[in-house]
């Protein structure tokens, strides 16, 4: 309780510099009163959509509705609890299918909406019609409005880039997998298979979780991998392979035919710090 | 070698150790470990006269963290999936329709459009269809209208342009809020087929009547939020709570379905397990002392108070901004809300009244909360 509302008055001083300003842009005024959530109330405002965002450790959520001539924006910053679910609020929101381009730690910008990243910020945009050349500019002056860092979380480097789908790394803020063994950790696609990272707190701990995973699979096989590893086969996640490196544990799932588990969880351990 | 557990198992023992050689030729397939076995019985309802058969644990993707546990949970039986275009930015369809996609016919697909006008909500719908993989829906929401107003003409024609083109076979309305405005419109639209509606134990029997009513009517009735996650500060974490929680909507026999919010494998079972299981005493007890924690301060949102107070304040309003100071420490944001209430509003005082005219059905001490924002923040 008491770390949370540190966190949230925290968030109260610092929420008013990061604030939706519709006049970023020239041309758009602001339309309407300035609203304002936090994790108690969201859902009067996301009506629906609320949990997705508390997954993320949302803190808070400032808004505005900006209006140029019949064009309107809906205009949010949402506040996460660290950049690195900021992040993930993020990858969870970007369509996998379009570009992302270097705008804060990363934006993307389709024609009817935006959404950018930084620190540990969301911002969203929405637009009444396609205007993809004035969200850029919004969200290139809230890149600018917002201080902080602008580098993705380290986590996405351990991801061999070879075959890798790009855009495709997500953080999953719990379960990975559909195992609640596996807390929260990273997913990424890759033509041959789907990748995992997840990090414990302790060697012990995630050898831990080893153990579950493997009572949940039933047949396993251990693989030299790191500090341990196996494959198995399951119905819904396919052929797979787990490792354990330290506190980190990582594999793949869904391996097509001839994919060679033990070599492609050898390179990932490889890169994992 | 024919695949078994147990022969696999023997081949295990005899490579006990890890960090030697992989054993087999890599690629080598491994015996597939057992999917596992439907944790429990499953129950059917019929959701209103749609005629819809569905379990009556359904599965809300909204949350779901790997498509795998909704085919799990496919296989298993459970027959009514639910997400929404606005999930994800989209991408909650898509991994729905991935799940799906070789059981559309075994299965019911509800999703929910949050547009505001007839060509917005029928271009959502397109989407939808697109990322979900099928040429329907089952049930086509109107997502989260919190008042009558909400559900326009417009919207509601929407819904029946594409019933007519095939694309939805039932027209919904899901709402958190205003149940007692939202569910009589639904009904007499006369073009409402299915209600999706936030129920759960912290509102004890407040909306039982109008669920009555609704039924009554014919209209289909589906429970989400039921573990209260809508509030979710205050949401009982308890071990076996979350399983008494849906058993205690469950027991209302209005209930067509249910749609907990289902991240993982873990949890999918033990909603599972609730589907055959009878509310019980323990049950009962284990809510009700989560209950009496929370009963004199925590505002349900019902509306019930709403225009019951003789001097006109917005009484859950009040008690919400006394939460935030005093339960998460945003004295500011509770102070920035008070003043932005009405100046007759903010300057009137509780003691004022000789007696307090608003009666919370939940147990609020509202005279005493509502006074507590007037002391913080008038």
């Amino acid at each position: 309780m008491m770390r949370r509302t540190l966190l949230l008055l925290a968030a109260a001083a610092t929420a008013f510099a990061q604030a939706p300003d519709c006049s970023l842009v020239p041309g758009w005024t602001q339309h309407g009163d300035a609203r304002s959530f936090t994790a108690d109330n969201l859902f009067e405002y996301m009506d629906g959509n609320a949990e997705g965002y508390l997954a993320y450790h949302f803190v808070g959520m400032q808004g505005v509705n900006c209006r140029s001539g019949e064009d309107t924006l809906v205009f949010d910053v949402s506040q996460m609890e660290s950049a690195e679910w900021a992040y993930g609020m993020f990858t969870s929101n970007r369509d996998p299918r379009a570009p992302v381009e270097k705008i804060g730690t990363e934006a993307q910008i389709v024609p009817r909406r935006a959404i950018l990243v930084k620190d540990k910020y969301f911002v969203e945009i929405g637009s009444s019609r396609e205007l993809p050349d004035v969200l850029r500019r919004f969200m290139q002056a809230m890149d600018k409005r917002i201080s902080g860092a602008s580098e993705p979380p380290e986590a996405l480097t351990w991801f061999p880039t070879e075959k890798l789908v790009p855009g495709s790394v997500r953080l999953v803020p719990e379960s990975v997998l559909g195992m609640r063994a596996l807390r929260r950790g990273y997913v990424g696609e890759y033509d041959f298979g789907k990748a995992f990272l997840v990090e414990e707190t302790s060697p012990e701990s995630a050898a831990e979780v080893m153990n579950k995973v493997r009572a949940r699979l039933g047949a396993t096989l251990p693989i030299a991998v790191a500090d341990e590893g196996f494959v198995a086969n399951d119905k819904y996640l396919g052929r797979l392979c787990f490792f354990r490196k330290g506190r980190m544990i990582g594999g793949f799932t869904g391996l097509v035919e001839g994919a060679d588990a033990a070599a492609v969880a050898g390179r990932l351990a490889e890169r994992v710090k | 070698m024919k695949s078994s557990r147990r022969n696999f198992l023997a081949t295990g023992l005899a490579f006990p150790a890890a960090g030697l050689a992989f054993p087999r030729p890599m690629g080598t397939p491994l015996a597939p470990s057992t999917a596992p076995a439907a944790p429990g019985k499953l129950v059917y309802r019929t959701l209103g006269k749609t005629g819809l058969k569905l379990t009556s644990v359904g599965f809300g993707c909204m949350i779901t963290s790997d498509a795998s546990v909704i085919e799990r949970a496919a296989d298993a039986g459970i027959n009514y999936f639910d997400t929404a275009r606005g999930y994800q930015g989209g991408n909650n369809e898509r991994m729905v329709g991935a799940a799906l996609k070789s059981k559309r016919a075994q299965v019911h697909i509800s999703t929910k459009t949050g547009a505001k006008d007839k060509a917005g909500a029928l271009a959502n719908l397109d989407t939808s269809l697109t990322e979900l993989g099928t040429d329907y829906v089952d049930i086509w929401y109107l997502h989260g209208k919190g008042t009558a107003a909400a559900i326009t003409d417009e919207l509601l024609d929407a819904q029946q342009t594409a019933k007519k083109a095939g694309k939805i076979r039932f027209a919904g309305v899901s709402l958190h809020t205003g149940h007692a405005e939202v569910i009589p419109a639904a009904i007499q639209s006369g073009k409402i087929d299915v209600i999706l509606i936030s129920h759960n134990y912290t509102l004890k029997d407040t909306h039982d009547e109008l669920i009555a009513q609704a039924a009554a009517a014919g209209l289909g009735v589906v429970a989400m939020k039921v573990m209260a996650g809508g509030a979710h500060s205050v949401q009982v974490k308890r071990p076996g709570a979350m399983g008494a929680a849906l058993r205690w909507v469950l027991k209302n026999p209005n209930i067509g379905t249910t749609i907990p919010s289902t991240t993982d494998m873990d949890q999918f079972e033990d909603n599972f397990k609730c589907m055959p299981a009878k509310f019980t005493d323990e049950d009962e007890k284990l809510l009700a002392a989560h209950l009496e924690r929370i009963g004199p301060i925590y505002c349900r949102m019902c509306g019930l108070c709403n225009g019951t107070c003789r001097k006109g304040l917005p009484v859950a309003d009040l008690i919400r901004f006394a939460t935030y100071a005093d339960g998460y420490g945003q004295f500011g944001l509770g102070r920035e809300q008070f003043r932005g209430l009405p100046d007759g509003v903010t300057i009137i005082r509780c003691g004022d009244c000789s007696a307090c005219t608003v009666k919370c059905p939940h147990g609020v001490h509202v005279a005493e909360r509502v006074s507590r924002a007037q002391e913080l923040f008038g």
